[in-house]
C-alpha cells in the first residue's frame, strides 16, 4: 500500500465518520467534529500492515474515532463563558456523538464493543477529573493520565480485536502528538489543564517548557527505537513518521527560538 | 400526597435500585463520585425506573433483570440533568446547587460522562439489539430534542406543533422508553409492549406539560429555583403559548424576553401568566394526553401493576409540585 492509498483510506473513513454525525444546527454553531487524522492513522494501522479486517471491525473504528470527538466536544465547553448558543450546542454536540456511536455499535449487533467504549470512556472521564482533584503532584502521575487520555479508546478497540501489538508504537506517537500541542500552546501563552498541572508541578513555565522540549526529543527516540521492532512496510513507517513530523519540526523550530 | 407513596407496591425494589444507583457511581475519582452522589442524592421522582419495573411486571418478572434497564435507564436521564445545567447555565436544581455551581462546567461535563458510560457499560450486560437500537434511537431524539429547543429559544411566534414535537423527544421518549424496554426485557407479548411503549408516551407529554404548567404556577421555594425558570432562558412552553392569544400578554412577553430580569419584572409575569386563562387552556391539552395514557392502560390485563399506573397517572396529572 503505498502513501496515496493511505491517504485515500484515511480520507475515506474520515467523511464516513464526519458524515455519520452530521447535524445541521450543531455543524452551523459549533467547530465541528474533531476528527484527527493521526488517529484515524492509528485506528486503521492493522488494515494498513495487512491484518484481516472486516466491515464490522472498520465500523467499530469509525466509533471510536466518534467517540474521541464527542469527549473533545466537551472539553471545549468553558468555564468562564455564561450559557451562550455555541456553548450549549457544544454540550449538546457531545451528547449526539455519544448517541450516534451507540447506536452505529447496536446497529452493527456489537453489544461487547459498546461495553468496551463505556468502560474505556469512564477510565479517560476519571482521568480527566483527577486533574480538577488536585491530586496530582507527581510527574509521572501526569504523564501517566496524559497517556490515558489519549490512548484508552484506542487501547481497547486494539485489545478488542487483537490488534494490541501496535499499541506500544500509537501510544508513542499520539502522546508525542499531544505533548507537542501543549508545547505549541504554551509558547503561544496560551494555559490549558495540562500546562497548568506542569506549571504547579515544576513550579515555572520556563521548567515546564524545557520539561516538554526533553519529553518531545525523548518520545521521539522511543519512536524510532520502537518502529525499528515492527514488521511494517517502508511506506507505512515513513508514512507514520511522517505524522509526528509537523510536531517535530514545530518542537526543534521552538527549541532553537528557546 | 407525595408520589412515592404511589410507589409502595415495589418499594423493596425501589430501595434495591436505589443502591445499585449509589454503586454504579462509584468511582475511583473522588471528585466524580463526589458529584455524581451529589447529584444521586439531590432526589428526584425516579419515574423512569417505577416504569421500569412496572411494565416488567406484564412479563416474568425478575427484579435481576430489570434492575439492568431500571438503573440505566435513571442514569442516562442524571448524565442528561447534569449537561443541562450547564447549557442553561442553572445554579439550582431541587433547591441544591448544581454539579457546575458546586464544582464548575469542566467537572459537570466530566461527571456526565462518566455516569453516561456507566449506563452503556451497565445495561450492555443485557445482549439484546433489538433493545440497545430502541435505546440509542431515543438518546439521539433527546438530543435532537433539546437542540431544537436551543433553536427555538426566545421564538414567541413558533406554533403548537414545534412545542410538542420538542417536548415529545425532550421528554416522552425516555419514559416511552422506559416502559417499552421494561416489558421488552420481561418478555412481555408484543401487543402489550406495544400499549406500554404508547402509555409512556403520552404519559410523558402530560408530564412535561404539568411541568411547564408548574413552572409558573408554583413558588419558588417549591420548585427549588425562580418560578418563571422557563421564560427567563428563552424556553416558550406551552403556557405561554396558550397565554400569547392575548395582546396584551403578548407585547409584555415580546418586551421582556430575551432580559435580564428583576424578580419584581419576573414575579409580575409569572402572576400574570398563572391569572390567565392560559394555565387551564394548557391543563385541559394535559388531560387529553392523559385520557390517551389511560385509554392504552385499559387494553393491558388488569393487575396491581396496571393499578399503579393508573394512579401514577392520575397523580401526574393532578401534581403540585
Amino acid at each position: 500500500m503505498n502513501e496515496q492509498q493511505i491517504h485515500s483510506k484515511i480520507t475515506s473513513v474520515e467523511i464516513d465518520v464526519l458524515r455519520a454525525v452530521k447535524q445541521r444546527t450543531l455543524e452551523k454553531f459549533t467547530e465541528g467534529p474533531s476528527v484527527q487524522r493521526e488517529r484515524l492513522f492509528f485506528l486503521l494501522l492493522p488494515f494498513f500492515d495487512q491484518n484481516q479486517w472486516s466491515d464490522d471491525i472498520e465500523e467499530s473504528a469509525k466509533t471510536v474515532s466518534i467517540v474521541y470527538a464527542a469527549l473533545h466536544a466537551h472539553d471545549q465547553v468553558k468555564q468562564d463563558i455564561l450559557a451562550t448558543k455555541k456553548q450549549q450546542l457544544t454540550v449538546l454536540a457531545g451528547d449526539f456523538y455519544s448517541g450516534i456511536y451507540y447506536q452505529m455499535l447496536a446497529s452493527a449487533n456489537n453489544i461487547a464493543m459498546i461495553q468496551r467504549l463505556a468502560t474505556a470512556i469512564i477510565k479517560v472521564s476519571e482521568k480527566k477529573a483527577a486533574f480538577y482533584d488536585g491530586n496530582i503532584y507527581k510527574i509521572d502521575e501526569i504523564e501517566q493520565s496524559i497517556y490515558q487520555i489519549e490512548t484508552e479508546l484506542l487501547s481497547s478497540f486494539y485489545h478488542f480485536y487483537g490488534f494490541e501489538k501496535y499499541m506500544p508504537l500509537a501510544g508513542l506517537v499520539l502522546t508525542y502528538i499531544r505533548y507537542g500541542t501543549e508545547l505549541e500552546c504554551l509558547q503561544r501563552g496560551g494555559q490549558s489543564l495540562v500546562i497548568r498541572m506542569l506549571n504547579q508541578t515544576l513550579r515555572h513555565p520556563l521548567h515546564t517548557e524545557r520539561w516538554l522540549k526533553d519529553k518531545l526529543a525523548s518520545l521521539y527516540e522511543d519512536i524510532l527505537w520502537t518502529a525499528d521492532n515492527y514488521a511494517l512496510t517502508y511506506e507505512l513507517k515513513n508514512f507514520m513518521l511522517h505524522q509526528i513530523t509537523p510536531h517535530q519540526h514545530k518542537a526543534e523550530q521552538l527549541t532553537r527560538e528557546g | 400526597m407525595k408520589l412515592k407513596l404511589l410507589y409502595s407496591d415495589i418499594k423493596p425494589e425501589l430501595d434495591l435500585i436505589e443502591q445499585e444507583l449509589e454503586q454504579a457511581v462509584d468511582s475511583e475519582s473522588p471528585l466524580l463520585n463526589d458529584a455524581s452522589l451529589h447529584l444521586l442524592q439531590a432526589g428526584g421522582k425516579r419515574i423512569r425506573p417505577v416504569f421500569v419495573l412496572l411494565a416488567g411486571k406484564f412479563g416474568n418478572y425478575n427484579v435481576d433483570v430489570m434492575k439492568q434497564v431500571a438503573v440505566p435507564l435513571e442514569l442516562i436521564h442524571m448524565a442528561s440533568l447534569v449537561h443541562d445545567d450547564v447549557i442553561d447555565d442553572s445554579e439550582i436544581r431541587r433547591g441544591k446547587p448544581t454539579v457546575k455551581a458546586e464544582w464548575n462546567n469542566s467537572v459537570a461535563m466530566y461527571t456526565g460522562d462518566f455516569i453516561l458510560a456507566r449506563a452503556l457499560e451497565y445495561i450492555t450486560d443485557i445482549d439484546s439489539p433489538r433493545l440497545h437500537h430502541v435505546l440509542s434511537k431515543t438518546m439521539i431524539e433527546v438530543c435532537r430534542g433539546e437542540i431544537i429547543q436551543i433553536e427555538d429559544k426566545y421564538k414567541l411566534d413558533q406554533n403548537l406543533r414545534d412545542y410538542l414535537r420538542r417536548i415529545k423527544r425532550k421528554t416522552a421518549l425516555l419514559i416511552s422508553s422506559s416502559c417499552e424496554l421494561g416489558a421488552m426485557v420481561s418478555g412481555a407479548d408484543e401487543k402489550t409492549v406495544r400499549h406500554l411503549r404508547k402509555f409512556g408516551y403520552y404519559i410523558g407529554m402530560s408530564f412535561q406539560i404539568i411541568d411547564d404548567i408548574l413552572d409558573f404556577t408554583s413558588s419558588d421555594e417549591e420548585l427549588g429555583k425562580p418560578a418563571g425558570s422557563d421564560f427567563l432562558q428563552g424556553n416558550i412552553t406551552l403556557p405561554i403559548l396558550c397565554a400569547r392569544s392575548n395582546p396584551e400578554i403578548y407585547r409584555l412577553l415580546q418586551t421582556n424576553l430575551n432580559k435580564d430580569l428583576t424578580d419584581e419584572e419576573r414575579l409580575r409575569i409569572v402572576q400574570t401568566i398563572r391569572n390567565s386563562p392560559a394555565i387551564n387552556e394548557a391543563k385541559a391539552i394535559s388531560e387529553r394526553y392523559l385520557s390517551k395514557a389511560l385509554k392504552e392502560l385499559n387494553e393491558l390485563p388488569k393487575g396491581p401493576a396496571r393499578k399503579t399506573m393508573r394512579n401514577i397517572a392520575f397523580f401526574i396529572g393532578k401534581r403540585k409540585f
